[in-house]
């Protein structure tokens, strides 16, 4: 069985021993291969590139430097964070869609007539700061995650997969403008509804 | 007898070395000359946008010798290294460091060279575009056969197909290891030794016995 072209390559390269390959010793046509191969290298290896001025060098720089220039700073993407940082994020954002998705569960399933009369009035409950733990005054991983988000635009959370198709962010950003009116509408006509 | 001549192309010089730029660098570029590549990177995305300089300057030359091994001919070659590092400039937030700098920069010249030629038909130097310079005892008959030699094979390499050509010039003239073509291109060792044999067997009946 003759020797396979990975085999033959190494031969010619001289990684391998021909004493390793006892065939090449009996196989006339295995060692006429292996003498091509090396003869081809040989040619090849004989082309020369001439070498550009160093003149070049410097207006190539220039020219380099200037489309670079033209192109803006790159950008820092979501990949390029601390290692330590992206799981934590992960977990956030984990937490945060189940509880988006525990929420629309109560909301459809609270769907109940309307009573005739509206009950009075309640005294308003004073806003809850989402950002701030009424033990501690600071919620470091909600913190965390809005430092961090602060500045992640649409585009980098759908590259990031946090905006996937069938989620509400991707919902949302792909309205139509008809259908954006008929989202208002809606809207409009429940706020009448409650009284709101 | 050894080979002492030089060919060169008009405006370009006759010399092996590569020289560095001859503006002084200052005290911050100083500072980031001493920077590896990882912290170059880094730099590069914080916005110092001259630490790409330095990226450049590192390798412009490997570059620029790996497009020429492509296109033949130093125009082409010198738009195809900055097109090269454009490319890398504006992908550079997905350079992650698990290959090197050169590797990286390698598989992105590869594709920029092969998507390049195989969009346009490139023309190769003539023997007549090139200076002769005669620096030491090799006779001009010599030089002149070499040359066209050097020419039918570069002639050859230029039909082989994509990948072939890519691992024969990866190998032959940048001497890259198996292992460092397989992931310029994305293979394998084992294909990357099949495709450089391939290479070789076309590249002889292509050639015939004319350049042995």
């Amino acid at each position: 069985m003759h020797l396979r072209p990975d085999e033959l390559i190494d031969v010619a390269e001289g990684t391998r021993a021909e004493s390793s390959a006892p065939h090449l010793a009996e196989c006339a046509v295995c060692r006429l291969q292996v003498e091509e191969l090396k003869a081809m290298m040989s040619a090849a290896a004989d082309v020369d590139v001439p070498e550009p001025s160093p003149l070049f060098w410097d207006h190539f720089s220039a020219r380099v430097r200037q489309a670079v220039d033209a192109e803006g700073a790159p950008r820092r993407s979501f990949w390029t964070w601390p290692r330590v940082v992206i799981p934590a994020v992960s977990v956030a954002v984990a937490v945060l869609a189940v509880a988006v998705t525990l929420n629309r569960g109560n909301t459809s399933r609270a769907v109940v007539p309307l009573p005739a009369v509206l009950p009075a009035p309640v005294a308003p409950v004073a806003s809850v700061d989402l950002l701030v733990d009424p033990q501690t005054g600071d919620d470091t991983a909600l913190t965390l995650v809005a430092e961090l988000s602060s500045d992640m635009d649409f585009e980098t959370a759908r590259e990031a997969g946090l905006a996937a198709r069938g989620s509400a962010e991707h919902a949302v950003t792909h309205l139509n403008g008809s259908e954006l009116r008929e989202l208002q509408r809606l809207l409009q006509e429940e706020l009448a509804r409650s009284g709101a | 007898m050894a080979s002492s001549l030089t060919w060169t192309l008009p405006g370009t010089w006759p010399q092996r070395t590569v020289t560095q730029s001859t503006q002084p660098m200052r005290p911050a570029e100083r500072g980031l000359a001493d920077l590896d590549e990882r912290a170059l990177v880094e730099a590069c995305l914080s916005g110092q946008t001259s630490a790409f300089d330095v990226i450049v300057e590192r390798h412009r030359r490997s570059v620029y010798l790996l497009c020429y091994r492509f296109v033949s001919n130093h125009e082409d070659a010198s738009d195809l290294s900055q097109d090269v590092f454009l490319r890398a400039y504006r992908g550079l937030r997905s350079f992650r460091g698990q290959s090197s700098l050169a590797t990286w920069l390698y598989r992105i010249g590869v594709n920029v060279c092969l998507n390049r030629v195989s969009a346009k038909k490139l023309l190769s130097e003539s023997i007549e575009d090139r200076q002769f310079v005669d620096e030491k005892a090799e006779s001009a008959p010599d030089r002149l056969l070499k040359d066209e030699r050097g020419a039918r094979v570069r002639a050859a390499i230029a039909q082989l197909p994509r990948k072939q050509r890519a691992t024969l010039v990866l190998r032959m003239y940048h001497e890259m290891s198996h292992q460092e073509i397989a992931d310029v291109l994305g293979s394998s060792v084992g294909a990357v030794k099949a495709n450089f044999f391939h290479a070789l067997s076309n590249l002889k009946k292509m050639l015939g016995g004319e350049v042995l």
